[in-house]
């Protein structure tokens, strides 16, 4: 049945904008057409659906169907927040490899202004509802100011190295037409812009927009060579660890070995690292969790690189959610996106030279306190 | 006491009742699970450590100390703003529970992670929805 080599054959993206022009399902039909378009295949080629959107209920993955057209086999809807786009990849390869799909468009997006931002954090689940809201909480930004605060008093990490981070992901976004923060910023910038939720400043904090993308994951056969990226290894961990408000660790440590033995390769051998970064200390945690320097250390790691698309270490080379925008679920998809770009080298003024590996990983769906979703994919183009 | 804020309320259901209940009369009530004797929060209808359903209620201290905080300058609902900053806390509690909850009064922005806190207490505390403390 596994016969034939399953991947990413394609990838869409709409235009990100801070207001709407068009519908939740018309963003992410756009996404979707664009994805197999850049495949070169067609419509009649699918057989299954993957969608992952905040805003889409009542709607589903089924009623989707209805309004695209398609008669599938296979359908599935929505999990573990920015975690949840990688989740849906891995388990769309698993169907294809088990016989229940051939062809599985996995959509991403949301039309997530500031308001619609306001409104999904004011009921984004039930214990979130009930003990964080009526204190007051700031959403996320209170949430990871305290984590923030925690890495920096437990490990002594700064926010100069923290800010690394945004600061190389503008460099690479001033080279992203679709990016929606362009401008130039400096480390000034960046430590001296507003108080949001101390240590938190604007900087921190992503912008929510409009926008979807999506991937086509099918045998990698039935595309030219150069359209081709591998799914090398891919794992998830949510709820890790269990009970805690603000952990420094999320569930990447647990498979992170088991990500670089089955792909054959360790983390010095990524050219990129494609982090979900709703904050520049998730970025910071995944890095350590996922093997790059050890835990604690990364404020050091941070300090001694350059995460622009051309540093040292390129960190979300499409500028990432800090400089592109937060498009709702779409956020975890975005990293996934960029790589897929990269690999396939149409990655235009910001493409890593001679690049043929790299790593993605997902990070999202707040709880009580911080994200319960951890997933991450090693990449590798058909050079 | 000056008229209630128009805060976001919880929202009551079966597994919370009795903490609100308590919280009403200025009391911050806990579950412990009868099978592995640990304290829970927040409610839960089975033990979220052993799962035993065989849980009771009991009156907590009301102590804690700081293990995290931020400052929130920017909440997210209106009727916090003229509140700011709203001192968002991580609070260990002294049965063991780690708590989410806002430190109050004007000394809030001392709050420093390791701080004791203590429970606001009545008729201060009817202000809040939740479960509120002040530096010890
Ligand atoms: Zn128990």
């Amino acid at each position: 049945m596994a016969s034939r080599e399953i991947g990413i054959v394609g990838l869409g993206q709409t235009k990100y904008s801070k207001k709407p022009d068009g519908t939740l399902i018309g963003y992410l039909a756009e996404a979707g057409r664009r994805a197999l378009e850049s495949a070169g295949m067609q419509k009649k080629d699918i057989d299954g659906l993957a969608i992952s959107s905040f805003q889409l209920p009542p709607d589903n993955a089924v009623t989707l169907c209805d309004q695209f057209g398609l008669s599938v086999s296979w359908a599935w809807y929505f999990t573990a927040g920015g975690a949840g786009s990688l989740s849906s990849v891995l388990a769309a390869i698993q169907a294809i490899e088990a016989g229940q799909a051939n062809a599985v468009l996995c959509i991403a997006g949301d039309l997530y202004d500031v308001n619609a931002h306001y409104k999904l954090m004011g009921n984004f689940n039930h214990a979130l509802s009930n003990y964080a809201v009526p204190h007051g909480f700031g959403g996320p930004n209170g949430l990871f100011a305290i984590v923030t605060r925690k890495h920096m008093e437990r490990y002594g990490t700064t926010r100069e190295q923290l800010g690394r981070v945004c600061v190389g992901q503008r460099a690479s976004a001033m080279l992203n037409e679709n990016a929606l923060l362009r401008t130039p910023m400096t480390m000034d910038d960046y430590l001296n812009a507003r108080m949001i939720a101390d240590p938190l400043r604007l900087y921190d904090c992503v912008l929510p927009c409009i926008g979807a993308e999506a991937v086509l994951v099918t045998a990698l056969d039935r595309v030219p060579k150069e359209k081709r990226v591998r799914v090398l290894s891919g794992y998830e961990r949510h709820n890790h660890p269990p009970g805690e408000i603000a952990p420094l660790e999320g569930g990447w440590a647990l498979f992170r070995d088991r990500l670089y033995a089955d792909a054959g390769y360790g983390p010095r051998d990524m050219q990129f690292v494609q982090s979900y970064d709703d904050y520049p200390i998730m970025v910071a945690i995944q890095l350590e969790d996922l093997g790059f320097c050890a835990k604690g250390e990364v404020g050091p790691f941070l300090a001694r690189h350059e995460m622009a698309w051309n540093g040292s270490f390129p960190v979300n080379t499409g500028g990432g959610q800090l400089s592109c925008g937060q498009t709702g679920a779409g956020g975890g998809m975005i990293g996934l996106w960029e790589a897929v770009c990269q690999l396939r080298g149409e990655a235009g003024a910001r493409q890593i030279p001679g690049v043929s590996r790299g790593l993605v990983a997902g990070y999202g769906m707040v709880g009580y306190g911080h994200g319960l979703g951890a997933s991450a994919v090693i990449l590798e183009n058909v050079a | 006491m000056s008229a209630q804020p128009g805060y976001p309320q919880p929202y009551e259901d079966a597994d919370n009742a009795p903490f609100l209940a308590a919280w009403r009369k200025g009391v911050l009530a806990l579950q412990r699970c009868k099978g592995c004797s640990k304290a829970i929060y927040y409610p839960r209808p089975m033990c979220p450590h052993c799962w035993s359903a065989d849980l009771e209620w009991f009156e907590a201290s009301g102590k804690g100390t700081v293990v995290g905080y931020g400052v929130v300058w920017r909440p997210n609902h209106e009727s916090f703003q003229p509140e700011v900053p709203v001192v968002l806390v991580e609070v260990q509690l002294a049965e063991g529970p780690l708590m989410l909850s806002r430190v109050v009064g004007d000394d809030r922005e001392k709050t420093r992670s390791g701080a004791a806190v203590g429970l606001v207490a009545m008729p201060d505390a009817a202000r809040y929805p939740l479960p509120t403390f002040r530096l010890a």
